[in-house]
Parts: structure tokens; C-alpha cells; sequence
């Protein structure tokens, strides 16, 4: 039995969706930092399945995704360390609490 | 597609991103090493040399190339798109390593070594940015832009407004480098290669083939996610909150070689990828497609315009105007013609002047009345003339006043909408140059009619007083000679109108 590739892209879509909307509602600043990731691995899935099922299935796809989650994974990794900074200054993760500079 | 030995290209090409990438790897490894018994400046000035040493061989390659040279198929393409676009980067990260030099000495950033080295690493995910013709590449120059952007934003530790500016830019610029890989996710699936040139063929194809929906979906994913680099509308609320809390030169690193590598990527890509897809009556780029890159133009230009009107900080306003700046950039665009690529590149050139000087100014005022506030500007001409009128003519450019190099970049690009018959867009650029001349007038009446707090004349250190008059005189100068920069550029980068060699003799 064999999976169509529009479940694959339905179920990368909605990560995708998931995420964005962390990202933006979430007040936890690691919370928005984990939704980013699932924002990023969603492309993941996209390519990987674009790469055994799209229209030309090649393996570039698959080099695309080593690629893209190492530079998430630096992406992340940055974020954290900027939040540890923020947190040694203002002891807070709450992104609502972030508004030092005015409208 | 032909796969060569790696030991038979000519590597000579890639001589100034080697250059900028041993750089960046020495002095990270003399900091760590010897960085203590270094003097503080020593590895600015090493910085600088070796972008001055980069500089020397993309000249060298401008005047020794006459076709594209493609490196691992197209991985690398050095061609004169490229390297007009290299020459700004150059130029704005020099400034910038320059004004460094001069703002280190406050002591605000802890870590020197890595400020430098970092403004390396950024100018070369710049450069990669500007030579690649491949999705991945692309990507990554993308990410090690971003990255080095990232840290250089919060590199004041112990300032709260620099850790939140720099935690603003991670989350802003993450949310918007997914949505532009999800839209490279579907470029992909619809062609199944990450090849630039081949994609516009086979994505022609696809289209054809009755996947135009997801076509057009791309084309909206990437244009949304592309726009935060070069902060054009949808994606520029980071703009002002960044801009405000970095440090100034970091700012305007920003400012001129960030947004300056966006469009370089933000162009070749969307221009190259959906040059020959059609939908057998009209061809979508050039009828739907930069329509929505108009549309962005204008909603960049009013935002931009009127909400700088309500700034007190500067460094604020030099924001909301730089979205505006961004807004009239995507107008030649509209859609491309063969002048596009000369115009936009001498309207960059323009702002790297302008925009340099504007932050020399406004670091050496800001810190001497310890307030970036709109009102320290307050009696500057009695305290300072030669640097008020050097403010004065960065302001009138930016405006877009005659005999400075802002008129001409922006008449170029009005004429551009103009000859396309994009009037509804023209007026729209009008109308909102008219909006701001009155908050660039604010500093100007600021610093000439409002008494300061204090008489006494204002000390500016040597070195950013030449910087200064250079920028302001080289304005003035290209002001009143534009031609001298539009000519090299069309004999140098443009000789066919295929804009710098970018499209193949097949895309007609």
C-alpha cells in the first residue's frame, strides 16, 4: 500500500499552519523558538516527499533537507543564546514583556 | 549539464570570496589566540584590508570576464549581475568596518574579534547570495547572512534594547526563511531540481501541465519570505525595533549590504525561475507576477512614508525611510525592463553614499548627547556648521532634492514606472516623496532654527570627519555627474541589456 503524496503535503501544510500560528500567539519566548521548528521541519517533509513523489523525483531533495535542518538547527541554537542574554537583563521569557522600544 | 573535474576549473574567480573567507578564518583564529596581546584595533584594520584586497580582484574579474563563469553547475555563477552587486557589498562593509572603528572605543561591545569577523561572514553570505544560481546555495548564503546579522544585532550584551532588538530579528527572520524554503519546497517539487535555469524551463512545463495553482502559490511564498531582507511591506515590522537597538554601524550594515543582497536574490530568483512560465495567452511574470511586486512597492512606500512621520528616535525613522527606500527599489521592477538593472543599481550606490554618511552623523551626535532622540539635533548648525550641512545634503538626498545622487536615482526609477505606463504607481511614489520631505525637513529645521541645550562646539574625532565630508562631497559630486557612474555601469556590467549577463540568449 502506498501513501499518495497529497497526505504528505496535507500533513506538512498543517504543521506549517500549527507553527505559524505559535510562532505569533505564543507568549513563551522557547515556546515560539519550537514552533519556528516545526515551521522548518514541515519544508522537510515537503521535500523529502517532493523528492520520491513530485513530478521529476530526484535526490536533491533529500540534500536540500540536510541542509535545511542544519541551518535551522544553528537558527535555534542562536535564538536560545540571544534569550539567555535577554534573560540574564530582565529575567523574563514572556514576549509580551519585550516592548523596551516604543511603537 | 556537464560535470567537470573540481582540479579543472579556473578558481581564480572565486579569488574574493576565498579571500573574505580566509580573512574571516585567521582573525577568528588570531582573536582566540593572540587577542589579548593585540592592540584593540589591530583586527579592524585587517578587516578592512582584506576587503579592500576583494574589492581589487572582483575589478580584476570585471575587466578579465566576458561570459558567465559557471563553478559545479551553477553552484557559483561569477557574472557581472554578480559582481555589480559585490562591488556595493564591498563598499558598504568597508564603511561600516570604518564607522566600527570609531564606535568600538565606546566600550559598549565587549567582544571586538567578533564583531570584526562577523561583518565578514555577512558580507560573504552576501556575496554567495549575489553569484549563486541554485536553490541550496542560495539558501545557505541567505542563512550566513542572516545568522552573522542575527549576532551583530545583540552584541551589546548588557544593553536590554540590543538582546530584545537581536531575539525580535531571530524570531522575525526564522518565521520568514520558512515561508521563503516552503516556497522553494514547491519550486522544487514542481521541477525536481534546485538548478535556477533549469527550473524556469521546467516550471514553464508545469505550468502548462495544469499545476498552475501551485505555480502561483510559490511565486507568493517566496516573494512574502524574500521580503524581510530587503524589509519591503508585508514582512517589515522588525525593521524599526532592529534598527533601533543595534549598534549604529551595525545598523547601517543593515541598512545599505543586507538590503542590498535581498534584492540581488530577491531579483534573480523570482525573475529567473518565472521568466518563461505562461499561461498560453500571457506570460505570468511579466503581466501577474510583478503586479504583486508593485503592489508591495506601494504599500512599502505608504507605510514607510507616513509612519516616519510620527518618529521622535532617528535611528526609527531612518527605518520606516528605509522601507520606503525599499518600496521605490521593487518599482523598475514593475515589470522589469532592459534599464532595470542599471537603475537599480545606481539608486543603491546612491543610498550606500547617503545612508553611510546619515549614520556617521547621527553616531557622532547621538552619542555626544547620549540620546538618539530627533532633539538632540537641536542648534547643531551654531555647534558644528560643516557637519550640518553635510547632514543637510545626506537629508536632501535621501528626499530625492536635485544635484544629489538620490534626485537621479529616484528620477531614473520615476521614468522607469513612467515609460511602463504604471501611472497609478508613479503618482503613488509621488505623492509619498511629497510626505517626506516633511519629516526629513523635521531634523533640518531641528538643527538650523531650534536652540540646543548647550553653545559650545562640538568635538567630531578626525577620522569620522573625513568620512563625513567623502560621503558628502561623493554625493554632491554624483549629483551633479550621474553619468559617470550610469555609463560605467552600462559599459562594464550591462553592454548587451541582458541585465549584467544574468539572462541566456534563449530567455528572449
Amino acid at each position: 500500500m502506498t501513501v499518495s503524496i497529497t497526505s504528505y503535503l496535507l500533513v506538512a501544510l498543517i504543521l506549517f499552519c500549527v507553527g505559524l500560528y505559535g510562532a505569533l500567539t505564543k507568549r513563551n519566548a522557547v515556546v515560539v523558538l519550537l514552533s519556528i521548528e516545526l515551521m522548518l521541519n514541515a519544508v522537510n517533509i515537503n521535500l523529502v516527499a517532493f523528492s520520491k513523489y513530485g513530478l521529476y523525483p530526484s535526490v536533491s531533495g533529500q540534500i536540500f533537507t540536510l541542509f535545511s535542518m542544519t541551518v535551522a538547527a544553528a537558527e535555534v541554537a542562536l535564538g536560545l543564546a540571544i534569550l539567555i542574554a535577554f534573560y540574564r537583563n530582565k529575567a523574563t521569557v514572556n514576549v509580551d514583556e519585550m516592548d523596551e522600544m516604543k511603537r | 549539464m556537464d560535470v567537470k573535474d573540481i582540479f579543472s576549473y579556473n578558481w581564480s574567480y572565486l579569488l574574493p570570496e576565498f579571500i573574505i573567507l580566509g580573512f574571516a578564518t585567521v582573525l577568528s583564529l588570531l582573536d582566540l589566540f593572540a587577542g589579548k596581546r593585540l592592540g584593540k584595533q589591530v583586527i579592524g584594520w585587517l578587516s578592512l584590508l582584506g576587503v579592500v584586497l576583494a574589492a581589487v580582484f572582483v575589478f580584476v574579474n570585471v575587466n578579465t570576464l566576458d561570459k558567465p563563469y559557471s563553478y559545479m553547475a551553477d553552484m557559483i555563477r561569477i557574472d557581472n549581475y554578480g559582481n555589480a552587486f559585490k562591488l556595493l557589498f564591498l563598499a558598504g562593509t568597508a564603511f561600516a568596518l570604518l564607522l566600527s572603528l570609531s564606535y568600538l572605543k565606546q566600550r559598549e561591545v565587549e567582544h571586538t574579534g567578533e564583531y570584526y569577523y562577523l561583518l565578514l561572514t555577512g558580507l560573504l553570505g552576501a556575496m554567495v547570495m549575489a553569484s549563486s544560481a541554485d536553490l541550496i546555495t542560495l539558501f545557505v548564503g541567505l542563512e550566513l547572512l542572516s545568522l552573522s546579522s542575527y549576532v551583530l544585532v545583540g552584541l551589546r550584551k548588557k544593553s536590554l534594547q540590543s538582546n530584545e532588538s537581536a531575539f525580535k530579528y531571530v524570531v522575525s527572520g526564522s518565521i520568514a526563511t520558512a515561508v521563503t524554503l516552503f516556497g522553494m519546497s514547491y519550486v522544487y517539487g514542481l521541477t525536481g531540481t534546485t538548478h535556477v535555469y533549469e527550473i524556469s524551463t521546467k516550471l514553464a512545463e508545469a505550468g502548462m501541465a495544469g499545476y498552475q495553482f501551485l505555480v502561483y502559490v510559490s511565486f507568493a511564498f517566496l516573494a512574502v519570505g524574500l521580503a524581510f531582507k530587503i524589509s519591503a511591506a508585508p514582512n517589515h515590522m522588525w525593521a524599526p525595533d532592529v534598527y533601533q537597538g543595534a549598534p549604529t554601524p551595525v545598523t547601517a550594515f543593515l541598512a545599505v549590504v543586507s538590503k542590498a543582497a535581498g534584492f540581488a536574490l530577491l531579483f534573480r530568483l523570482l525573475l529567473i525561475s518565472f521568466f518563461n512560465v505562461t499561461d498560453g495567452s500571457s506570460r505570468f511574470f511579466f503581466d501577474h507576477g510583478s503586479l504583486y511586486l508593485g503592489l508591495m512597492a506601494a504599500a512599502s512606500m505608504i507605510i514607510g512614508n507616513t509612519m516616519a512621520l510620527r518618529q521622535t528616535n532617528v535611528k526609527r525613522m531612518m527605518a520606516y525611510s528605509g522601507i520606503a527606500q525599499a518600496g521605490y527599489l521593487l518599482v523598475p521592477f514593475v515589470p522589469p525592463t532592459t534599464l532595470f538593472f542599471s537603475e537599480v543599481i545606481f539608486y543603491l550606490f546612491g543610498y550606500l553614499l547617503v545612508s553611510f554618511g546619515a549614520f556617521a552623523v547621527i553616531m557622532v551626535v547621538s552619542r555626544e548627547q547620549g540620546t538618539e532622540d530627533l532633539k538632540g539635533f537641536a542648534g547643531l548648525y551654531h555647534r558644528s556648521p560643516s557637519l550640518a550641512i553635510a547632514m543637510s545634503i545626506f537629508l536632501l538626498s535621501l528626499a530625492g532634492i536635485p544635484i544629489t545622487a538620490g534626485f537621479f536615482g529616484k528620477f531614473y526609477l520615476f521614468m522607469s514606472a513612467l515609460a511602463q505606463e504604471n501611472y497609478w504607481l508613479s503618482a503613488i511614489m509621488i505623492i509619498t516623496s511629497v510626505v517626506s520631505y516633511y519629516y526629513y525637513f523635521g531634523i533640518i529645521r531641528q538643527m538650523y532654527m531650534r536652540p540646543g541645550s548647550s553653545e559650545a562646539s562640538l568635538y567630531v574625532p578626525k577620522g569620522i570627519w573625513t568620512f563625513i565630508l567623502v560621503m558628502a562631497v561623493a554625493t554632491v559630486f554624483f549629483g551633479a555627474f550621474p553619468g559617470l557612474v550610469t555609463d560605467y555601469i552600462q559599459a562594464h556590467f550591462n553592454p548587451s541589456f541582458d541585465f549584467g549577463n544574468m539572462l541566456p540568449p534563449s530567455f528572449r
